[in-house]
C-alpha cells in the first residue's frame, strides 16, 4: 500500500517537471536565430510568401499564446505537424521510438547480463586472472568509441564473413509484424509470427552489442568497485562467521547490497541510450529516434525538436521512477515518505 | 581443555611485503571460563579471534596449532572449517549496526546459521528463532522476527547478534569488542546477559576487550597482549592485586580510578612499534622505564612467577623462578615451580 | 562572577525529511542551565544522544542556540556580531574528539599552530614562530617535528597538536568535546595529564563533555548529568559520585564497569534504551526507564532544584 502511494505521489510530481520542461524547451527553440517558414518556402521564397506562411503557421503571434496552444494540442495528442516530413510528429514518433526503444532494451539486456556477472566476479577473484581479464574487457569496452566498433563489427561480420545483416531491422521480403507495441521482436512473439521474429532478432545483434560494448565497461567497473566495498563490510564478516559458504556470502548478503549504485547507473545509461544513440543508428542505417531528432534540428523543425524532448524527458522521469522504487523493493531503510 | 592454541603466528601481506601480526600466541580456554584478551589498538588482540576462526583477509599465513574439543582445526580445509563456524565456534562483533545486514530482516539472518548447521524444517526453525529472542531478553519476539536491524536500538541489535551466535549452541563464542559501541547503561544489560548465558549453557568465552573495567566484570583469567605477543597471563583478581609485567603495571595505572581526583595518572612513554620494525628484543623495551640491556636483545620467554600467572618478562627470569623449557610450551610443570 | 555562565539554553533542531513531509524537532537542548567557575572543570557527562555535543556547540556558537544566554565573563555572547565573536573566540576553544579528523591531512603541524595566530593577527612572523615552538615543547612534541604531517603522528600526539592548537591563542576556557574518547587508555592518561597541568599553569577552565564516568570523575570539579537534552543533576564531583541523588544517575554509576574484581556491586540494571530525543517523554524524560517511577512523572516536568547543599537534581520524588 505503502509503495502505491508513494508510486503515486511521484506520478503527481512529475506533472510540474513536465510543464517546467515543455516551457523551457518551447521558449529555447523559438528564441534561436532561424525562421522555419523561410526554410519551408526555400531560398527563392518573397517576403510576401515568407509572411503568409507565418501568419497561417501562427508564428506571428505572441510566444505565451503560441505555447497555450501547443500545450492545448498535447492533451488532445496533437504535437503538431513536423515541418520536415510533412507528418504530424505524433506519427513520426510512433514510427522511429519503438525502433530505438528495442534497441535500446535489448543493448540494455545484453549489457546486464554481461556486464554485473563479471564485476561480481571480478569483485570476488579481486586481483587473480579472471579479475584481470574482465578489466582489460571492460577498459577496452569504455575505451572503444561506439562508431568505430561499430564500423569495425560491419567490416568483420557483414563485409567479410556475411553471417550477419548491416543495415535495417528486417530483412528484405520480410514484412513486419502487426503493430502492438512497434517492436518489431516483441510483436513477432505476440502473434507467433516466427519468420519476423527470427529476422528482427538477427538485425538486433550488431547494433545492440556495438551500443551494449560501452554501458557493458561501465556496469562492470561499478559492479566490481561497489562490490569490493561491499564485501569489506562488516555484515559479510558475520555471514562468514556464521559458516555460510563463498558463493552464499556473495549472492546471499554481498549482490543485494552491492548492487544499489548499479541500478542508479543502469537506469542513467538507459536514459542516455534512449536519446543518444545517434551514432549506432546511423552506422547501422537503424530509423529511429536518435536519427529523426538529428534532423528535427537541423532543419529547425521546431515541433518535432519539441516532440522527441518531451518524450526523451517523460523517459528519463519514468525510468527515473522505476529505478527509486526498485530502491525502495530492496532497501528496507528507505521508507515511503 | 575446550581451546587449546599453540604457537600461533599470523602474518598478513601489507603494501607487497609480509609482515608479522602475531607472534607465537599460546592460551587455552576451558569450558564454562571466560577469558579474557586485554591489549591497546594493534596489539594483536582481534587478529587472534579472526584466526581462531581463520576469518583472515586473502594472502594471510596462519602457523601454529589449534585444537578445539582436541580437534586440529587449524589443518582443517577452508570448507570443513565453515562447518565449524557459527556451530561449535561462534562469533560477535564490536559494532552491532555495521555487522548485521541492513537489507535482511532479524529472523531470516538469525534463521541462517539453523539452515546452515541443523536438519529443522522452517516450522522448527522459526519455533527456534522466537525462543532465541526470547532467550537473550528481547520482547515481542513474534514480530521483531520480520523487522530490519535499522529499525532496532543498539543494545536491541546486539542482542540480535548474540542470539544468532547462540542459535547452534556453540561450545566458544568469541566476542570482539562487545559493548564498546555501546552506552554504559546498555553495556551493563549485555555483560549481565552474557553472564548468565555461560551459567545456562557452560560455553568457553573469550572476551576481547581494552577496557580493564569490562575484565574486571566478567572474565575468570585474563590474557595481556603487546604488539603481537602474549606478555601476562593470569586469573582476574592475581592480575589485578600482583601484576609482573611492566606494560600491564603501567595499564593499571593509567586508568583512572573512582575517588582519586586530579592527580597524575601513570602513562606509558612513546608508542607501540610497527610490524615492520619490531625491536629484536623484548618488543615492550623501548617503552618500558625499567628495561636492562638483555631487553633490547633477547626475547623474553613465558615464565611462571606464581601458580597460573606467567609473564614474559627478563625482570622475572633469573628471580629464582625457572623459565618454561621451550618456547610457548602450555603445560607448566610443577617440578619448575620454586 | 564565574567565567561561563548559561541560562535556559535551549538548541532545537528542525528534521524534515523531503517534500510534503512533515517537519519534525529535536530538542538536542532542552532548557540547560550551568556555570563554570575560573580555573575549574564542569565534567557534563550522559549517553550517546543526550545532547552534550550540542551542548559545546551551540554555548561557543559554532551553532546558533534556539533560545536562551550564554554570559562570558559576564558578558553576553548569544547576540554578537560576527566581529566581536571572533575577538571572543580567542577566549573560548574547543577540542574535538578525533583528532585524525580536526586537523587538515595537507598542513604541517607548523602550518596548523600558526592559523589561529594568522586569523586573530598575534605578532609578526618571528613572535609567531617562538609562540609555536613553545606551545610544542609544552605538549611535548619535538621542534624538528613541526614541519611533519598530520598522518606522521600517533592518536595521542595528534590529540595533543589538538589541544595546542586551542591553547595558541590563550584562551580562559576550552570546550572538551570528548578529547579522550578515541585514544587508548595509556595515551588517555598523558592526555589528561598535559591537561591537568595545562589547567594549573594557565589557569584554564574547562568544560569537559563525555560519556566516560570515570574520566569525568578523574578531572572534573564539578559535573552535570545530562539525559535527553536536559541536566538531571548537577554539583560537586564527590557528591554526584558518592551520594547520586537521582535515580539515572544512581543507575549510570551502577553500571560503570569497576576495573577490580574484587569489588562486587548490587546493579541497578535499567530496561530498555534511550528514547528518541524526537519524541521525548512527557513529563519527566527518565520516567519510561526510571525503576521509581509513579504516574506524577508522566505529567510533571521536574525542575533542576537544590535539594542539599549545592547539589542539584531534577526528580519530584527527592
Amino acid at each position: 500500500m505503502d509503495a502505491l502511494r508513494y508510486v503515486f505521489k511521484r506520478i503527481l510530481l512529475m506533472i510540474p517537471i513536465l510543464i517546467g520542461i515543455s516551457i523551457l524547451t518551447f521558449f529555447i527553440s523559438n528564441t534561436i536565430p532561424g525562421d522555419p517558414a523561410r526554410l519551408i518556402l526555400g531560398p527563392k521564397a518573397t517576403p510576401d510568401g515568407i509572411e503568409e506562411l507565418r501568419e497561417e503557421m501562427g508564428l506571428n503571434d505572441p510566444l505565451y499564446v503560441q505555447y497555450g496552444r501547443y500545450v492545448n494540442g498535447i492533451f488532445h495528442g496533437d504535437l503538431g505537424e513536423s515541418t520536415y516530413s510533412q507528418q504530424p510528429v505524433i506519427d513520426d514518433l510512433e514510427r522511429y521510438f519503438p525502433a530505438t526503444l528495442e534497441l535500446t532494451l535489448f543493448a540494455m539486456l545484453i549489457t546486464v547480463l554481461i556486464g554485473i556477472p563479471f564485476g561480481v566476479i571480478s569483485a570476488s577473484k579481486k586481483d587473480k586472472l579472471p579479475d584481470q581479464f574482465t578489466r582489460v574487457f571492460a577498459l577496452l569496452g569504455v575505451a572503444m568509441p561506439a562508431f568505430w566498433l561499430g564500423l569495425l563489427f560491419l567490416l568483420l561480420f557483414y563485409l567479410k564473413l556475411g553471417i550477419l545483416p548491416g543495415s535495417g531491422r528486417l530483412d528484405n521480403g520480410v514484412s513486419p509484424p502487426d503493430m502492438i507495441t512497434g517492436m518489431y521482436t516483441v510483436d513477432a512473439l505476440l502473434t507467433g509470427n516466427m519468420v519476423a521474429f527470427k529476422s528482427a532478432l538477427i538485425h538486433l545483434i550488431l547494433p545492440g552489442i556495438t551500443q551494449a560494448a560501452v554501458t557493458i565497461g561501465m556496469i562492470t567497473r561499478m559492479t566490481r568497485s561497489s562490490m569490493l566495498e561491499v564485501l569489506q563490510s562488516d555484515y559479510i564478516r558475520t555471514a562468514q562467521a556464521k559458516g555460510g559458504s563463498e558463493n552464499r556470502v556473495l549472492y546471499g548478503h554481498a549482490l543485494r547490497n552491492g548492487i544499489m549504485p548499479v541500478i542508479t547507473l543502469l537506469g542513467m545509461t538507459f536514459g542516455h541510450a534512449l536519446g543518444g544513440s545517434v551514432l549506432v543508428e546511423s552506422v547501422f542505417s537503424w530509423p529511429g529516434l536518435g536519427k529523426y531528432a538529428v534532423n528535427a534540428i537541423t532543419y529547425l523543425d521546431f515541433p518535432a525538436v519539441m516532440g522527441v524532448t518531451l518524450l526523451i524527458a517523460l523517459l528519463f522521469i519514468t525510468v527515473n521512477l522505476i529505478i527509486d522504487t526498485m530502491y525502495h523493493l530492496i532497501d528496507p531503510r528507505l521508507k515511503y515518505n | 581443555m575446550l581451546l587449546d592454541v599453540k604457537d600461533v603466528s599470523l602474518s598478513l601481506k601489507r603494501e607487497g611485503k609480509y609482515s608479522k601480526i602475531l607472534d607465537q600466541v599460546s592460551f587455552h580456554v576451558n569450558n564454562g571460563e571466560t577469558v579474557g584478551i586485554v591489549g591497546e589498538s594493534g596489539c594483536g588482540k582481534s587478529m587472534t579471534a579472526l584466526s581462531l576462526m581463520r576469518l583472515l583477509p586473502d594472502k594471510a599465513k596462519l602457523d601454529g596449532e589449534i585444537r578445539l574439543e582436541d580437534e586440529l582445526i587449524s589443518s582443517y580445509s577452508n570448507r570443513k572449517m565453515q562447518k565449524i563456524r557459527g556451530n561449535q565456534a561462534s562469533m560477535i562483533f564490536q559494532d552491532p549496526l555495521t555487522s548485521l545486514n541492513p537489507l535482511h530482516t532479524v529472523g531470516k539472518q538469525i534463521e541462517e546459521s539453523l539452515l546452515l548447521h541443523t536438519s529443522l524444517s522452517k516450522q522448527e526453525r522459526r519455533k527456534r528463532v522466537i525462543k532465541l529472542l526470547n532467550d537473550v531478553g528481547l520482547p515481542r519476539a513474534d514480530e521483531l522476527i520480520d523487522e530490519y536491524p535499522h529499525q532496532l536500538s543498539g543494545g536491541m541489535r546486539q542482542r540480535i547478534m548474540i542470539a544468532m551466535a547462540m542459535a547452534c549452541e556453540p561450545k566458544l563464542l568469541i566476542c570482539d569488542e562487545p559493548t564498546t559501541a555501546l552506552d554504559v547503561t546498555v553495556q551493563a544489560q549485555i555483560l549481565e546477559l552474557m553472564n548468565e548465558l555461560k551459567e545456562r549453557t557452560r560455553m568457553g568465552i573469550i572476551m576481547i576487550t581494552h577496557d580493564l573495567g569490562v575484565v574486571a566484570e566478567v572474565c575468570d583469567r585474563v590474557i595481556v597482549m603487546y604488539a603481537g605477543k602474549v606478555v601476562e597471563t593470569a586469573p582476574v583478581e592475581e592480575l589485578f592485586e600482583n601484576p609482573k609485567h611492566p606494560y600491564t603495571k603501567g595499564l593499571m595505572q593509567s586508568i583512572p580510578k573512582l575517588g582519586i581526583r586530579k592527580q597524575m595518572l601513570g602513562s606509558i612513554a612513546g608508542t607501540v612499534p610497527s610490524p615492520e620494525n619490531m625491536p629484536a628484543g623484548c618488543r615492550f623495551a623501548d617503552r618500558c622505564s625499567q628495561a636492562m640491556d638483555v631487553c633490547k636483545t633477547n626475547v623474553p620467554q613465558m615464565t611462571q612467577v606464581k601458580k597460573n600467572h606467567k609473564t614474559a618478562c627478563w625482570l622475572y627470569e633469573n628471580k629464582g623462578v625457572k623459565k618454561d623449557a621451550a618456547a610457548g610450551s602450555e603445560q607448566p610443570k610443577t617440578a619448575f615451580y620454586l | 562572577m564565574p567565567l561561563l555562565e548559561v541560562n535556559n539554553l535551549k538548541q532545537h533542531f528542525i528534521s524534515k525529511k523531503g517534500f510534503l513531509s512533515e517537519k519534525r524537532v529535536v530538542k538536542a537542548v532542552d532548557g540547560v542551565s550551568l556555570k563554570v567557575e575560573k580555573g575549574k572543570t564542569l565534567g557534563v557527562v550522559g549517553e550517546s544522544g543526550c545532547g552534550k555535543s550540542s551542548l559545546g556547540r551551540s554555548i561557543l556558537r559554532l551553532v546558533q542556540p534556539t533560545e536562551g544566554s550564554v554570559k562570558f565573563q559576564g558578558k553576553e555572547v548569544t547576540d554578537l556580531n560576527a566581529l566581536e565573536m571572533k575577538k571572543l573566540r580567542r577566549e573560548m576553544q574547543i577540542v574535538f574528539q578525533d583528532p585524525y579528523a580536526s586537523l587538515n591531512p595537507r598542513s604541517t603541524i607548523r602550518e596548523i599552530l600558526e592559523a589561529p595566530l594568522k586569523i586573530h593577527n598575534v605578532g609578526n612572523k618571528k613572535e609567531r614562530k617562538k609562540v609555536i615552538e613553545e606551545l610544542v615543547e609544552r605538549i611535548g612534541i619535538r621542534k624538528d617535528q613541526l614541519n611533519n604531517y598530520p598522518h606522521e603522528f600517533s592518536g595521542g600526539q595528534r590529540q595533543r597538536i589538538g589541544i595546542a592548537r586551542a591553547l595558541a591563542l590563550n584562551p580562559k576556557l576550552i570546550v572538551a568535546d570528548e578529547p579522550v574518547s578515541a585514544l587508548d587508555v595509556s595515551v588517555q592518561s598523558q592526555v589528561l595529564n598535559l591537561m591537568l597541568e595545562l589547567q594549573q599553569e594557565m589557569d584554564l577552565s574547562y568544560l569537559f563533555i563525555s560519556h566516560d564516568l570515570s574520566v569525568v570523575q578523574h578531572i572534573s570539579d564539578q559535573v552535570a548529568v545530562m539525559y535527553l537534552g536536559k541536566i538531571v543533576e548537577f554539583g560537586d564531583v564527590e557528591r554526584i559520585y558518592n551520594h547520586p541523588m537521582h535515580p539515572y544517575t544512581q543507575a549510570l554509576l551502577s553500571a560503570l564497569p569497576i576495573p577490580d574484581p574484587k569489588q562486587k556491586r548490587e546493579r541497578i540494571i535499567l530496561e530498555g534504551d534511550l528514547p528518541s530525543p524526537i519524541n521525548p517523554p512527557s513529563g519527566c524524560p527518565f520516567h519510561t526507564r526510571c525503576p521509581f517511577a509513579t504516574k506524577e512523572c508522566k505529567e510533571v516536568v521536574p525542575a533542576l532544584e537544590e535539594k542539599t547543599d549545592n547539589h542539584f537534581a531534577a526528580c519530584i520524588h527527592i
